[in-house]
């Protein structure tokens, strides 16, 4: 993340936090299946440098891997955190 | 890939991937760190693989494929307004610096299909094995790529497809040899494969059928209206779309397959070989159009091929969208084509009917009335190729005077025999006579075929000019005139160029104008032959009439069927010779010729004597068949007036002669009947003169010198000079009273006329009655003289009871040597009937003017009623003292038709019966 001193801390994470609100509530709309620590982990990937697309498809490719498909995908996904 | 904090990275990917990665609870430890090891590297490798992104940094973009895909989906306003919401209070967040990195890579990973498409066709995915463009195949990641990138992203550079698609072959290629589960890979894809479907929304637009590139290999073709292997043509009007293809790719071929159909009934239409100049130089037009339009294709074609072979070099099964060249491309770039090609077809369906100058004016319509200025640009371009046989067409005929038109397209056509003698017809009911000529009749004006780019007073020039021009070739005999002029003259003409057609045709028009009349004027004599028509027919000139009319009228006052054609002849060289017309040209007098008209039983000469003034082919333009017959009915109705005039002077003179002499010594006796009869006559002179006057310089001078004005205006052209006549001898004879519609004035003038000779026969028959009378006096004082001298008694009573057979004979010798008509009554050959005769002459010569008064009132009356001016004065000359009471005839005119009708036969009565008895 790029270096944004001026702000105090508590200020910052709460932006970060009501990004990740708002990313999250997009990613459910698009029906993306991620919750909220994976987006946020995304999210700082994605910052990052990491290139969107490759990622998602890693992702993509995962889910199919192991199964953690769309409808049990959220329960196992509760159950690991 | 430089561009990230791999330490960063390395954690994030960590933590994610333990979110992602599932433990089994059934499995060791180790098995459960190697897979996660495995999927570890592989996504480090694929993030650490991937490289710049292809795609647009713009949230814009991105936000609104987002919203577009949340649209398509089930309650898709509702979302997409959330996503707004959201999407706006994502962009004031100043945390994230790179949003819409953020929002693609949900997009991406989006479980929302992209495009709505019926769920059948989202198929199995992903066959790499099997080859290209088979059915099986289609769901390949390259197709895939290609068949959904374009309908998803306008945007040029595309949403890294290939990247896409390369990632997911090395994801493959990774797990492909791992050989501990492929069964259970295997079981779970077919477990999967439905619960897959709503999330691959991007790669369900795999299809069956043919692919993007098959096709666009095959489009150039298409686009040529030729078959292929996916789209053929089943007919000329039906093109068949493979079936099982996407909605979206068969709404692009329906696009792509409206130029090629169009094409295609093009080019029929441009290679048949019917319809006239107008109509190939059309097709020519349009298959210039349509070589455009192949040159299009072909380089469409270039580029498919180009993009084709890029396609096989790099990536077998590369996306097309990267070489640039995909089917919606190839409809945008066909799109003006197709406007080109359906506005062509439009007119060629509009034209079916039309030829020559409507179908120039169709096309003229578009490129005038149409608001689209591509269709008014594309209409002129044709114009331009359509109007060059017009222009051909008008060119021969403005230069040339020819009209060289095999189809029929120009707008002036030429009439054949028989149509002009049906117009000759409908003429003849109109009171024409059935007269033809070669400059009315040959061409007419087909109003039907000007084109609009030309106006109706334009197209009527032209068709003077060329009439003219055709005139003077053959009419006049001045081809070598015409080919000069043509030469010198003929200019190219275009269309368009109309300042330059206008000043030619003005040229023209001018010259041949001036050519015509300087023909008529100089070469024809027209006005030469006028001034004669005018001379002789319309008795100008009186010295000829008066010697004319002298020397024949012992002649006419036989019987017609008793006049000969060559004493008539030679009897009008007799009046030519002694005359001033000895002094017109030879050439005016060759055509001057008397004739016969028609025998009828019981006419006189007088009755069938006529002159004829003969014209000739050009001249007979204007001066037309029909209006030598009206000259000709003029001639014979002023002929009649001045046979009377001439009559009624001779009368007169012997009247005034006799009173000195002979009539004088039988005063006591018919002295009050002579009275009468001078009063009689010298109202009736008065009447022929007033008449002769009127006709003679009243309407035929003013006409004539109307008529001279017109001829001699410096801009009159032939059908000014034509009219100018017709009006001329038309005002001749309307005023002459002898073609007036409301009122039978000739009617009337004849029954006039007739009656003034009966009259003036009547008067010749009190003359002899006179001169008898005189010579009975005469020998009777005679033989009373010699019987004195013989010593006998002067008078007995046989003298008075028996004629004298002698004195008989010396009355009819005196008759023969009179050039008057024999009188009605021969009263010499019974002395006993004379008391019987005089009473008889009186009530007839009483009854006569009587009639003659009668008729003339009627005839006052008409006149003064008449609109025309000039012939109201004449009434009031006719009647300057008001001798005569005018009667309107409207209020009494049945009664006078009855008293007419008495007053005829009774009239006729006695003239028959005089007739009878001097035969």
């Amino acid at each position: 993340m790029p270096a944004d001193a001026a702000p105090p801390q508590d200020v910052k994470r709460k932006a970060a936090r009501e990004v990740i609100d708002i990313l999250h509530e997009i990613a459910t709309l698009l029906n993306t299946k991620l919750d909220r620590q994976q987006l946020s982990y995304c999210v700082s990937l994605i910052e990052n440098g990491a290139h969107p697309e490759a990622l998602a498809n890693v992702i993509r490719e995962l889910r199919e891997e192991y199964g953690t498909d769309s409808i049990d995908g959220g329960a196992e996904e509760a159950g690991a955190r | 890939m430089a561009s990230f904090n791999r330490e960063r990275v390395e954690h994030a990917l960590n933590e994610l991937l333990v979110r992602i990665v599932p433990e089994f609870p059934d499995e060791d430890e180790e098995v459960a760190n190697e897979r996660y090891d495995a999927a570890y590297d592989h996504a480090y490798g694929e993030l650490s693989e991937a490289g710049d992104l292809r795609v647009v940094a713009d949230i814009n973009h991105v936000a609104s494929q987002i919203d577009r895909r949340l649209l398509s989906d089930a309650g898709g306003a509702q979302k997409s307004a959330r996503f707004n919401n959201l999407l706006s209070r994502l962009v004031s967040q100043p945390v994230l610096d790179q949003k819409w990195r953020m929002l693609y890579f949900l997009h991406e990973l989006s479980g929302i299909p992209r495009a709505p498409e019926p769920s059948e066709r989202r198929g199995r995915l992903r066959d790499p094995a099997t080859p290209p463009r088979h059915e099986a195949t289609s769901g390949s990641p390259a197709f895939r790529d290609a068949f959904a990138r374009p309908g998803l992203s306008q945007i040029p550079v595309n949403e890294g497809g290939p990247d896409e698609v390369s990632k997911a072959a090395t994801i493959r290629s990774a797990a492909v040899p791992r050989p501990e589960r492929p069964e259970r890979q295997r079981e779970r894809r077919i477990q999967d494969s439905a619960p897959e479907r709503p999330r691959d929304g991007e790669q369900a637009d795999g299809t069956e059928g043919p692919t993007e590139p098959a096709l666009l290999r095959d489009l150039p073709f298409t686009l040529q209206g030729l078959s292929s292997t996916n789209l053929a043509f089943s007919s000329s009007t039906v093109i068949k779309l493979p079936s099982s293809l996407p909605v979206p790719l068969v709404s692009l071929l329906h696009t792509l397959a409206e130029p090629s159909l169009l094409y295609r009934g093009l080019s029929e239409f441009v290679e048949s070989t019917e319809g006239g100049l107008v109509g190939q130089s059309f097709r020519s037009a349009l298959g210039k159009e349509l070589r455009s339009y192949l040159g299009l294709v072909a380089t469409l074609e270039g580029q498919v091929r180009r993009a084709l072979a890029q396609l096989d070099e790099a990536q077998p099964h590369h996306g097309i969208g990267k070489a640039g060249v995909t089917l919606k491309r190839c409809v945008i770039w066909t799109r003006e084509a197709t406007q080109g090609l359906r506005l062509m077809s439009l007119m060629v369906e509009e034209s079916r009917r039309k030829k020559g100058g409507a179908l120039i004016s169709l096309i003229h319509s578009f490129s005038l009335s149409h608001g689209d200025p591509y269709v008014g640009a594309f209409a002129e371009r044709l114009l331009s190729h359509v109007t060059r046989p017009f222009y051909d067409m008008l060119r021969q005929w403005i230069y040339d005077g020819e009209l060289a038109d095999p189809f029929g397209e120009f707008f002036v056509y030429e009439q054949s025999e028989e149509e002009i003698h049906a117009a000759a017809l409908a003429n003849s009911n109109e009171g024409k006579g059935g007269a033809t000529s070669v400059w009315e009749d040959k061409y007419k004006l087909n109003d039907n075929m000007i084109p609009t780019i030309i106006t109706q007073e334009f197209a009527n020039k032209v068709f003077l000019i060329g009439k003219t021009l055709n005139f003077i070739r053959y009419g006049c005999g001045d081809a070598a005139w015409v080919d000069t002029y043509s030469k010198e003259a003929s200019k190219e003409l275009h269309y368009g160029d109309t300042a330059n057609l206008e000043q030619s045709i003005g040229d023209a028009y001018k010259t041949t104008m001036a050519r015509l009349i300087d023909l008529m004027a100089n070469k024809f004599k027209l006005f030469e032959h006028l001034q004669a028509l005018k001379k002789y027919l319309l008795l100008g000139a009186g010295d000829f009439i008066a010697v004319l009319m002298e020397s024949l009228s012992a002649n006419l006052d036989r019987p017609a069927n008793t006049q000969y054609r060559h004493t008539l002849t030679a009897q009008l060289e007799h009046a030519v010779r002694n005359s001033n017309a000895q002094f017109d040209s030879p050439d005016v007098l060759r055509r001057l010729d008397s004739r016969m008209l028609e025998l009828s039983h019981g006419e006189i000469g007088w009755d069938v004597f006529t002159l004829e003034y003969k014209i000739d082919a050009p001249v007979d333009v204007i001066v037309t068949p029909f209006g030598s017959k009206q000259y000709l009915k003029v001639f014979n109705f002023l002929w009649r007036v001045k046979r009377v005039e001439f009559a009624l002077g001779s009368t007169w003179r012997r009247c005034m002669t006799g009173a000195r002499g002979v009539l004088g010594t039988v005063s006591d006796k018919v002295g009050s009947d002579w009275k009468k009869v001078r009063c009689g006559i010298a109202e009736m002179v008065h009447f022929i003169d007033q008449l002769q006057y009127y006709i003679l310089f009243e309407v035929i001078e003013a006409s004539w010198n109307e008529l001279q004005e017109a001829l001699h205006k410096p801009e009159s052209t032939l059908d000014d000079m034509i009219e100018a006549h017709a009006k001329y001898l038309n005002s001749i004879t309307r005023k002459g009273l002898l073609g007036s519609q409301s009122t039978d004035f000739t009617g009337q003038l004849h029954e006039l006329l007739k009656t003034m000779l009966a009259y003036k026969d009547a008067v010749d028959g009190l003359y002899s009655f006179s001169v008898a009378e005189f010579t009975r006096i005469q020998e009777q004082a005679a033989r009373i003289e010699t019987r004195t001298a013989a010593g006998h008694w002067g008078l007995t009573e046989r003298d008075t009871s028996s004629p004298d057979p002698f004195a008989n004979k010396r009355a009819s010798r005196s008759d023969a040597g009179s050039p008057f008509p024999p009188p009605l009554l021969n009263i010499g050959d019974a002395g006993a009937s004379e008391d019987d005769v005089l009473p008889a002459l009186r009530k007839r010569l009483a009854h006569l003017i009587k009639d003659f008064r009668a008729r003339i009132t009627i005839l006052l009356g008409d006149l003064i009623h008449q609109p025309d001016h000039d012939m109201r004065w004449l009434a009031m000359v006719m009647n300057f003292n008001d001798v005569y009471q005018p009667k309107r005839r409207h209020s009494h005119r049945r009664e006078k038709k009855r008293e007419k009708d008495k007053e005829i036969p009774s009239a006729a009565a006695p003239k028959t019966g005089s007739g009878k008895s001097t035969s």
